[in-house]
């Protein structure tokens, strides 16, 4: 359906203390419904984990209800599960093995955690041989959890229902990138991100075709195995030989490069704006979502702000003249957020561009934040009931 | 050899052709599908390029199949030259990727406009039918698992003309498992779209120089 521009409708700068109480309320009873069950465990460690990350999650949505701004909040909470996740992840396996290096007697006996990351992977060798080309167990087993088949599932559900938000909202990843981004208090790398950035963002597909196309030729997931930043903080190929030198070398430098460096520099989430291909596969997601941000052009005055705020390069100058954003973007809210006229809104598809926009934004943040509280919070509470362990005068 | 036997070794062929294509696809996916993003848009421009990719991949079969019948099964099974052929054709692939992703596109694909600059990554576009001929050879006379298992049976057979008769079959059972590359035809192609599909080709094809460069080592090294 195409979309006509409508009158302006001026976007709400605070709600009221009651009205912001109310939008809350089901986010409140959502997060005492996900974090109930580690109540009913024994140990305080984990009540007072459970109970704090339902608190931060219901004060932080709640925040985003009485100030009308989403970006900000939404990065403290991604930031927090970034930075924690692996404090979590670290701790238990440590726990588990004694180490963070997975053996590859290990690996093949199907110890290691499913990782969203490897879905693009796994597909055609699965659709083509109806083998699982991915070392884990389909279903949990006492020393694997996350197994293959709730891990797919839950990545699906989510993703029908927010589409790329998952980036923004669940990837425990992005996280971090975003805290490092966030350090710098402006781009030093103004000019790098100007010239390169249009071209660049592309790479991640042919990234994707790469690994995809390889992954199936080789039957194995050559992400994970060669080019994951992300094997450096949580589980990595034990060096044993020449070849897992030279992998955990390249895990190294890509995680230095695009998740420490770059962010730092620019002030972008380089590694998924550049290089990270589930992202791009993510990106199919946004066709069939229902939310989406789009620009009013009626109010639009061209000042790039949006585009210069946006922390994945989602936005290019033809986009903007076209009121949309490219297919990239992860609905993180920071165009909306810049905006000084009001001309990025929350739209959902099918519907007139800029009725109601905060109508839009609130049906998609009520999934996208139950999503974050399910998954990440779940995640946050357990790094944080991991945290508290390690206090020193228990 | 008796007709009987003839259509006993082409059913044989076949029905292997078949029976392996989804390993031939995925092995050879690798080089056809980058290549294939960069081509023209439109079903009849594929057809004829992959047609030329499949005819030269045939002949590639045929040499392979000469070559394993005169050898003998020695060959297919246990030569020490078979890593020798595997590393520099995995070389050879890489200059013929990185050649294509860097001479292509075709004039079509060219648009102007905004994103011009996203196709200007080599020399002049000129259409080439060259980089068909040569990736489909060199994915022929590649060496992969089920083309070993055909190399094997070959080398068991009584003549020459069986023996390219086998392959032939061979060939035509896996042939049809590239048929649905053919409906990339249908992708409306962009500027952003070629750059993604050179760019890959780029990529796989310092894969390939790399795993063709220590397949050479390690053979030079552990013999």
């Amino acid at each position: 359906m195409a979309s006509v521009t409508a009158p302006a409708v001026q976007k709400p700068a605070f709600r009221s203390v009651g009205r912001s109480l109310l939008l809350t309320l089901p986010m409140a009873l959502w997060a005492m419904v996900m974090f109930t069950p580690a109540l009913r465990q024994p140990g305080r460690d984990g009540h007072i984990g459970a109970a704090a990350v339902a608190v931060f999650m219901t004060v932080l949505f709640y925040m985003m209800m009485r100030t009308g701004t989403t970006y900000r909040w939404r990065r403290i909470f991604f930031v927090a599960l970034g930075f924690l996740f692996p404090v979590g992840f670290i701790a238990s396996l440590i726990a588990v093995r004694g180490t963070m290096s997975i053996p590859i007697e290990r690996m093949i006996s199907g110890d290691t955690p499913y990782c969203f990351m490897v879905t693009p992977m796994v597909i055609v060798p699965a659709a083509l041989f109806r083998t699982l080309i991915f070392p884990g167990s389909i279903l949990p087993t006492p020393s694997n959890p996350h197994s293959i088949a709730a891990m797919i599932g839950l990545w699906l559900a989510v993703s029908l229902v927010v589409g790329k938000a998952w980036c923004s909202y669940g990837c425990f990843f992005g996280g971090i990138e975003e805290g490092f981004a966030a350090v710098a208090k402006r781009a030093r790398l103004r000019r790098f991100v100007l010239h390169w950035g249009s071209r660049l963002r592309l790479t991640p597909w042919a990234i994707l075709i790469f690994i995809v196309v390889l992954s199936a030729a080789l039957m194995e997931p050559v992400y994970c195995a060669w080019l994951c930043p992300f094997k450096t903080i949580t589980e990595y190929p034990a060096v044993r030989d020449v070849e897992t030198a030279i992998q955990m070398a390249i895990f190294i430098m890509l995680f230095a490069g695009l998740v420490v460096a770059l962010p730092f520099l620019t002030k972008k989430r380089t590694q998924c704006a550049f290089f990270c291909p589930f992202g791009a596969f993510q990106s199919l997601f946004n066709k069939i979502n229902l939310f989406e941000i789009r620009f009013d052009r009626e109010k639009c005055v061209d000042c790039t702000l949006c585009q210069t705020e946006c922390p994945t390069i989602a936005l290019s100058k033809e986009s903007i003249r076209e009121g949309k954003t490219l297919l990239n973007c992860m609905k993180c809210g920071a165009c909306v957020d810049a905006c000084k006229k009001d001309a990025a809104v929350w739209h959902i598809k099918g519907t007139r561009v800029g009725v109601k926009p905060e109508r839009a934004r609130l049906l998609f943040l009520y999934g996208g934040w139950a999503m974050a509280t399910m998954f990440g919070g779940s995640i946050l509470a357990n790094s944080v009931t991991t945290m508290l362990g390690f206090l020193p005068w228990k | 050899m008796a007709a009987v036997s003839f259509s006993a070794c082409a059913g044989e062929a076949l029905l292997l052709g078949l029976a392996t294509g989804p390993v031939c696809l995925a092995s050879c996916g690798a080089v056809v599908l980058p290549w294939m993003l960069v081509q023209p848009q439109g079903l009849r421009a594929h057809g004829r390029q992959l047609l030329l990719f499949l005819a030269a991949r045939l002949a590639g079969y045929l040499v392979f199949a000469a070559a394993v019948w005169w050898l003998g099964s020695t060959m297919a099974r246990a030569w020490g030259g078979r890593s020798w052929i595997l590393g520099v054709t995995e070389l050879l692939l890489c200059v013929a990727l990185l050649a294509y992703a860097a001479g292509w596109p075709h004039a079509r694909c060219l648009v102007a406009g905004n994103a011009k600059e996203l196709v200007q990554l080599g020399a002049a576009p000129k259409p080439r039918r060259m980089g068909a001929v040569a990736l489909g050879f060199l994915t022929g006379i590649n060496l992969c698992p089920p083309f070993l298992v055909a190399g094997v049976r070959v080398a068991q057979l009584g003549s020459l003309g069986a023996a390219l008769l086998f392959f032939t079959c061979f060939f035509a059972g896996t042939a049809i498992w590239f048929a649905p590359f053919l409906s990339l035809g249908l992708v409306r192609r962009t500027p952003e779209f070629i750059f993604v599909g050179r760019l890959a080709a780029i990529l796989l094809a310092c894969w390939y120089g790399l795993s063709g460069v220590f397949t050479l080592v390690e053979r030079t090294v552990y013999g």
